[in-house]
């Protein structure tokens, strides 16, 4: 459950760092969903709309660039976009899709992923523990 | 050659002024007859100066004749473009290698034209993609220079692929001045051998990049498992799974340098399928603990082939239908015979769309992804055993076919 907060929305094409991004997010106290692809992801921030959008680049159905361009499209900057890429230099390559909140290069620390998400979203009041 | 026909000539003429004087003033005492036979010396030595001159240009002229058209037959049968640039450095000749590497309908297209229109036509630029000021051409530097410049450089004909060239310039100087009088480039075509060494440099970047993602959720993992928050049996699956994709992912890649240099060796021995099928699905299903991994033996056939490359290929296979299917839906693998043929299919649901599948195209090694090399090494191999491969489609469901040539009966 998100009480109330806005929850972390991970957008990731491989389903074991998907899961793994989700569970330490989950571990830290925050509230997360997640997508396989772009279109996934636009059709999770219809829903309902996240604190924070963690996002690959090299998806298929959607990558990461086109996904970017739809959201600044359809929400401005209400939603902030971390960039989250095994490409060489991760930080220019993420500047391509305009202004972006963070990039996080793969392989990442888990420090690093909670201090950026930190920055965007709040912790639920009830940390939601994997079984 | 010039010094000797003078030499010739002066010693010929004078020995035969000197000699027929001395035979005319012995013999005949008439001046009247001698200066008539004087004047018919004159014009006999006349004639035979002619008849030498004639003898000696026609022979030159064949010569000259004879190295023109060699040197237009090398011009005209080598692969390099040659374009020779006169006094006024711009094109007065072009080789048919020329006309084709710039795209020119004949020479004609090419003369006349200097390094300013040469430029407009062709955006010559470096390697780096700066374009390359028309004063800076080989061709050109080297009527200043002198000597030969070497340089290398990409074409960009207008509708047709980039050409890489290495373009060598060369100075012809004046017999009388020594200035440069005209300057022969010769361009030499490396596109392919540029492509080649880009293909590479991609595959190696496809392996870093491929390598990322695994490594990250090893990383990951592991630190979820440091903080006790997961389950340390999943936690070890999840790693112990992505360490096979990183293997694998070394080993086909591995697999591929040998394709490209032409020195992969199979060792084929008659095998069973059976038990390598069984084995690559059993060993797929203990990586993947959450799925329903199952397997059909509807057939015992034996086939030639690499047993370790054949089981590369079912875990390129296996590891590919997992990744790209619905984590609810089974993935079977089956094994059917017929007479020729043991087919050994593996059908999964895909979760995505039949129109959004990653790599659909086997081959084309364009993605950064372990799954898009795994195929393309899984075909080299399968075509290198004789085999094929094929997909069927079928009620929303995708089977990715291997097929072998069966061993004889008798086969031993």
């Amino acid at each position: 459950m998100t009480d109330g907060h806005p929850d972390v929305l991970v957008v990731e094409d491989d389903p074991d760092l998907l899961e793994i991004v989700q569970l330490m997010l989950r571990l830290s106290g925050y509230p997360v969903r997640g997508a396989a692809n772009g279109k996934e992801a636009l059709q999770a921030i219809e829903q309902r709309k996240p604190a924070v959008v963690l996002l690959d680049m090299l998806m298929p159905v959607m990558d990461g660039w086109e996904c970017a361009r739809e959201l600044r499209a359809r929400y401005g900057d209400t939603v902030p976009i971390v960039v989250v890429t095994a490409a060489e230099h991760a930080r220019a390559r993420a500047s391509e899709i305009g202004d972006v909140a963070d990039v996080l290069a793969k392989p990442f620390e888990m420090d690093d992923l909670i201090r950026v998400v930190e920055r965007y979203a709040v912790k639920s009041d009830v940390s939601s523990r994997p079984d | 050659v010039a010094a000797t026909v003078v030499g010739v000539f002066l010693v010929a003429g004078c020995l035969w002024i000197f000699v027929t004087d001395l035979l005319l003033y012995a013999l005949v005492e008439d001046q009247a007859i001698i200066a008539r036979i004087e004047t018919a010396k004159g014009g006999a030595f006349v004639m035979l100066a002619a008849l030498l001159l004639y003898v000696v240009t026609s022979r030159s002229a064949a010569r000259l004749a004879h190295a023109y058209a060699t040197i237009s037959a090398v011009l005209d049968s080598i692969g390099d473009g040659v374009l020779l640039l006169g006094r006024d450095r711009s094109i007065s000749y072009a080789n048919p290698a020329a006309v084709r590497m710039l795209r020119a309908r004949s020479p004609s297209d090419l003369v006349g034209v200097g390094a300013p229109e040469f430029s407009r036509r062709y955006r010559v630029s470096y390697p780096d993609g700066h374009i390359v000021p028309p004063d800076r051409y080989v061709s050109q530097r080297v009527f200043d220079t002198g000597g030969v410049l070497n340089y290398k450089a990409i074409l960009h004909p207008p509708g047709a692929p980039e050409v890489v060239i290495s373009s060598t310039g060369a100075a012809v100087r004046s017999p009388d001045d020594a200035s440069v009088a005209s300057v022969v480039s010769v361009m030499h075509d490396i596109t392919s051998t540029e492509n080649l060494d880009r293909l590479r440099d991609g595959l190696f970047a496809a392996t870093a990049h491929a390598v990322k993602t695994p490594v990250a959720v090893i990383k990951s993992a592991t630190q979820v498992l440091a903080a006790g928050g997961s389950d340390p049996r999943r936690s070890i699956v999840t790693i112990e799974r992505q360490c096979a994709r990183i293997e694998r992912l070394v080993e086909n890649m591995l697999v591929l340098s040998r394709f490209r240099s032409s020195t992969l060796q199979l060792y084929p021995v008659l095998l069973a399928l059976a038990p390598i099928v069984e084995a690559a699905v059993g060993e797929a299903a203990r990586l993947a603990p959450d799925r329903d991994i199952r397997v059909e033996i509807d057939a015992g056939p034996r086939v030639y082939a690499d047993g370790e490359r054949l089981t590369m290929v079912l875990r390129n296979v296996m590891h590919g239908a997992i990744r790209s299917s619905c984590a609810q839906a089974p993935v079977t693998a089956r094994l059917v015979s017929t007479r020729d043929e043991a087919r050994i299919g593996v059908r999964y649901r895909p979760r995505l769309p039949l129109d959004h599948r990653e790599n659909g195209v086997p081959g084309a090694v364009t993605d950064y992804d372990d799954v898009a090399v795994g195929q393309y090494v899984t075909s080299l191999i399968v075509q290198a055993h004789g085999g094929t491969l094929s997909e069927q489609s079928d009620d929303g469901h995708v089977t990715v076919w291997v097929h072998l040539p069966v061993a004889p009966e008798n086969a031993t």
